[in-house]
């Protein structure tokens, strides 16, 4: 027996693939609007992102029906959705509060979060990590770093 | 000419000139190590500092970060499969899986003896050959420019990985992104969305450091507590003494110098497409090519001999034309321009003593990588990963927002750059090849350009592109490499039934 | 609504108050310079090349820190000065024509208002180069050649849209000829093409070819005088060709600026005119200079803007 109707369109390769055709397909629309040599290229690079998306699409259905279950794609979703959550929250936290504050909590946030608790060690590895920074970047090369869009820098 | 060679020899031995070498080729080593940071990025923050700096000391900062960055990122791509500038990708093909053998130092010796063998001669060829070599330049118009891009373009087919059908969306992604930006004849937008950030283009160093630092780091902190990597203490150390003899890649050191040098003198593709070309020739000609990508030492040798090889020789037509071989050598030439160094027939006459010191440093930088790169990389770099795993992975995290966003100062590219690592992330995953990204978003725009350019030079008659000797053997290069293999296999096959 | 108004003229006389403070002892504080390229391009090298000049005429220990916003062929940097507070605290550089194409040509957050007009700095007069290959080593029998085969000749320039691109049109406007267009990304590789015989002409500036006289025809400099940058090299008015064109770089600040800074600015750099130190360095760096100030640089970007849009309604190029 194989899998039922609903989980083989929910497998990894499956959903990419059909991702990736409408992806594509959204950028398609776009193209009209240029010339034709200039879209010439992206276009023909979207038709075989879409005719290759539906080979892989047909190969993993066979797969399916063939009775073999896809690996999943993590193990540990929460922790990889987690993990990078903290990454774009820094990347925030660095546009609108600014660098060296957001880096210094960053650090041993994301260290203690995934498992790394020493204090100490916290400690050490900010210290250098930020102090090194700051010595190459901004003493030494006068380097601006964003100082945050909250204090209208 | 050799005359002027020797008479600018005095003064790149000046304390604060060969300083700014050794602490360049340090400088270099570290930033190209640092997933994140590449060499662009150090020598663009640099060129505003070296305003106020003599010029020998500035270009002797610069030729020591090329030639250390070159090597440097190697590093990283051996130890954590991320390469550490765009040239070290070709690297980690082989240097990881050597990591995971815990082979790992040899990898590193491997690769410092083969950049400083490449960067070696690549300076011989700035320092001797110069004028003969940016002549040969001058033959390559658009469209043999875009033959070279081609030729480039068809050696993803060896890069595809196990399943063809997801290396092809590999390399459809890629290239597609490479039209992102104004159109390189009309220059209106395409798919920027309005957003002035991205009218020049995806900038290589952030799809980089998206696709290949990203996943890693969320491998890091997936499974912080897996021990089965590679760390210290399997790193399998050895001295460059003890692991010299084992060395015997003349061949391929030659022929990928060859290689880089060639690509150094041409316009736009740079490193990583050297490396890419010096690899895929060395497997194709190797007796064993079913041990590549599994570990095999000589693939580190023929990616790291070739980006190292393209280091001074892209100068060529950057002090002679005016067009930089590579990013980098782009960078440089503003940092030439600063101390009113303008490119031309011109500056070899007027600054002879700047210019010849300047290709002197780019030796000795090479030299010193020896000195210096096994033993900085062995005792320190590779002490790093007996951090905790949580810890690597916030601190790479950092490297990757500095790197991404020093190249233009701004936030935009770091978002951007995140929104490549879920990309990145989910083809690791899923197996998707990532070098067909690479070389993709590299040629792709390119070989558009010159063929537009090609056309229009023919006024719309595509026989432009057949109509010289220099274009029609790379045509036939092109063919054959990609029906070499066929053929090859065919005729192995067809004498093993008979 | 009172208390509105009350405030707005509180705030305003705060603001009338504070910019006459502002410039008794302008500058307080360091000045940025917004550089809309990366460091050591052409505009970023006069911009550095300029500024310990300008901290000198202005005096007071001024000083000014360039800073890059490279991008969208310098659009970033223009509109990121054009929007930035008018305290004479945040200058910008500029290029003509390509700053005001942009407006044509693209979206832009700034128009030829949104701007305090100081100097322009370096005027880079457009030159006409052909290949030695092609045989068309005079302006005579390049023009006999376009006539009798339109559309033949094969032009090298950096960029639709910019001074070459101008230049041509004027070119062919005044000679009724027509060329084939071919825009390279930038300048070096439209004049390595040439070197390689790839096209047969090209419109450069005479700064990226001075450099290059031995291996190129250099058939005429589109200025009305003789350039000191090169004055061995004839004009186009001398060979009886009306052509005047080039690509000019300078200074900025945000509209509305007060006027003693203005003042002040201007006057500093009308100082460098005779400042031999300073044409000197400019010189090193490729840097042709002739300063224009004030209203006449503000006059000569509203005449560049014209005749883009006028060129643009005629044949726009993308």
């Amino acid at each position: 027996m194989s899998e039922s109707r609903n989980s083989r369109l929910r497998r990894p390769e499956t959903l990419t693939a059909l991702g990736i055709i409408l992806v594509a397909a959204g950028f398609l629309i776009p193209t009209s609007n240029l010339r034709a040599i200039s879209a010439l290229l992206p276009a023909a690079m979207l038709i075989g992102l879409i005719v290759l998306s539906v080979v892989l699409l047909l190969a993993d259905q066979r797969t399916a029906s063939a009775g073999e279950k896809a690996a999943p794609v993590t193990k540990a979703p929460k922790r990889v959705i987690g993990a990078f959550l903290l990454i774009v929250g820094y990347a925030l936290a660095t546009d609108f509060i600014g660098f060296y504050v957001s880096t210094t909590v960053t650090i041993p946030l994301v260290a203690w979060v995934f498992g790394y608790r020493s204090p100490l060690g916290l400690l050490i590895a900010t210290v250098i990590v930020v102090g090194t920074i700051w010595a190459i970047f901004d003493f030494g090369m006068s380097q601006d770093f964003p100082t945050g869009r909250l204090w209208g820098g | 000419m050799y005359s002027e060679l020797l008479h600018a020899l005095p003064d790149v031995f000046a304390l604060t000139n060969f300083a700014a070498v050794v602490i360049g080729v340090i400088a270099g080593i570290v930033v190209g190590a640092m997933p994140g940071l590449s060499a662009t990025m150090a020598i663009s923050v640099l060129v505003p500092f070296t305003f106020g700096l003599e010029p020998l000391v500035a270009l002797g900062l610069m030729a020591g970060i090329y030639n250390g960055a070159m090597y440097g990122g190697a590093i990283p791509a051996v130890l954590l499969r991320i390469p550490g500038t765009p040239a070290a990708v070709a690297t980690t093909f082989d240097g990881y899986p050597m990591a995971q053998k815990g082979e790992g130092g040899f990898a590193l010796q491997v690769a410092v003896v083969s950049s400083a063998f490449g960067g070696i001669a690549s300076a011989f060829a700035l320092m001797l050959l110069a004028p003969p070599l940016s002549r040969v330049t001058l033959l390559f118009g658009p469209s043999e420019v875009f033959w070279v891009a081609v030729f480039g373009l068809a050696s993803i087919i060896f890069l595809l990985g196990g399943n063809p059908v997801k290396g092809l969306i590999s390399a459809c992604f890629g290239v597609f992104v490479s039209v992102i930006g104004s159109d390189p004849i009309y220059g209106n937008d395409r798919f920027t969305f309005g957003q002035l950030e991205m009218l020049d283009g995806i900038n290589i160093v952030i799809l980089l450091v998206g696709l290949y630092a990203l996943p890693p780091v969320m491998d890091l902190l997936e499974t912080p507590l897996k021990t089965d990597g590679v760390n210290a203490s399997k790193l399998g150390t050895v001295s460059i003494w003890k692991a010299l003899p084992r060395m015997n890649y003349w061949k391929t050191w030659l022929r990928g110098s060859f290689i880089g040098i060639w690509i150094g003198i041409l316009p736009g593709a740079g490193g990583s497409m050297a490396a890419f070309m010096s690899y895929n020739e060395a497997r194709r000609t190797s007796k064993t090519p079913e041990t590549w990508g599994e570990g095999e030492p000589e693939g580190v040798a023929a990616a790291e001999v070739a980006n190292n090889a393209d280091t001074a020789s892209a100068l060529i037509p950057a002090l002679t034309l005016g067009i930089p071989g590579t990013a980098v050598a782009a960078v440089m030439l503003g940092g030439l321009l600063v101390h009113g160094l303008q490119p031309g027939p011109m500056l070899f006459r007027d600054n002879p003593d700047i210019v010849f010191g300047f290709m002197w440093q780019f030796l000795f930088g090479a030299i010193l990588l020896i000195l210096l790169g096994g033993s900085l990389a062995t005792n320190s770099f590779a002490r790093l990963l007996n951090l905790p795993r949580p810890l690597l992975g916030s601190v790479i995290i950092v490297l990757m927002l500095i790197g991404v966003y020093s190249i233009h100062g701004r936030m935009f590219d770091v978002y951007l750059m995140l929104g490549f690592g879920v990309i990145g992330w989910l083809m690791d995953r899923l197996k998707f090849p990532l070098p067909p990204v690479v070389l993709g978003l590299i040629l792709g725009g390119f070989a558009e350009e010159n063929l537009r350019l090609a056309l229009r030079i023919g006024r719309g008659d595509p026989m432009i592109l057949f109509q010289n000797v220099t274009s029609l053997v790379l045509v036939a290069l092109t063919v054959a490499v990609i029906v070499g293999p066929t053929l090859k296999k065919r005729y192995v096959d067809s004498r093993r039934t008979a | 609504m009172l208390n509105i108004f009350k405030k707005t003229a509180i705030v305003g006389t705060m603001c009338i108050a504070a910019g006459a403070a502002l410039a008794q002892d302008y500058p307080a504080k360091p000045i940025e310079v917004i550089v809309g390229y990366s460091a050591g391009g052409g505009t970023d090298v006069m911009a550095r090349t300029a500024a310990p000049f300008i901290e000198k005429y202005l005096g007071d220990g001024a000083s000014l820190v360039v800073k890059n916003m490279p991008g969208a062929s310098g659009q970033i940097g223009v509109t990121e000065a054009a929007n930035a507070a008018p305290d004479g605290y945040t200058l910008g550089t500029f290029n003509l024509p390509g700053m005001m194409a942009r407006t044509i040509d693209r979206k832009a957050d700034y128009d030829r208002d949104s701007f305090t007009y100081l100097a322009n700095v370096v005027n880079d007069p457009n030159v006409i180069v052909t290949s030695k290959k092609s045989g068309l080593d005079t302006i005579e029998k390049l023009l006999e050649e376009a006539k009798a085969n339109p559309g033949a000749i094969t032009v090298g320039m950096s960029s639709l849209g910019g001074d070459d691109h101008f230049a041509l049109i004027k070119l062919q406007n005044a000679t009724e000829t027509e060329f084939t267009i071919v825009p390279f990304k930038g300048s070096a590789p439209a004049r390595t093409a040439l070197l390689g015989g790839h096209v047969a002409m090209g419109i450069l500036n005479i700064s990226e070819v001075a450099e290059f006289q031995d291996q190129l025809n250099v058939l005429g400099v589109a200025t009305r005088e003789r350039s000191e940058f090169a004055p061995d090299l004839p004009t186009f008015q001398e060979q009886g060709l009306d052509l005047v064109n080039g690509s000019l770089r300078g200074f900025i600040a945000p509209a509305g600026l007060p006027e003693d800074v203005q003042a002040k600015l201007i006057d500093a750099f009308t100082q460098l005119k005779d400042d031999q130190e300073f044409l000197d360095a400019m010189a090193a760096t490729a840097n042709p200079v002739e300063i224009v100030t004030g209203d006449d640089f503000k006059q000569l970007t509203s005449e560049l803007y014209d005749l883009a849009s006028g060129v643009w309604e005629t044949s726009p190029w993308n």
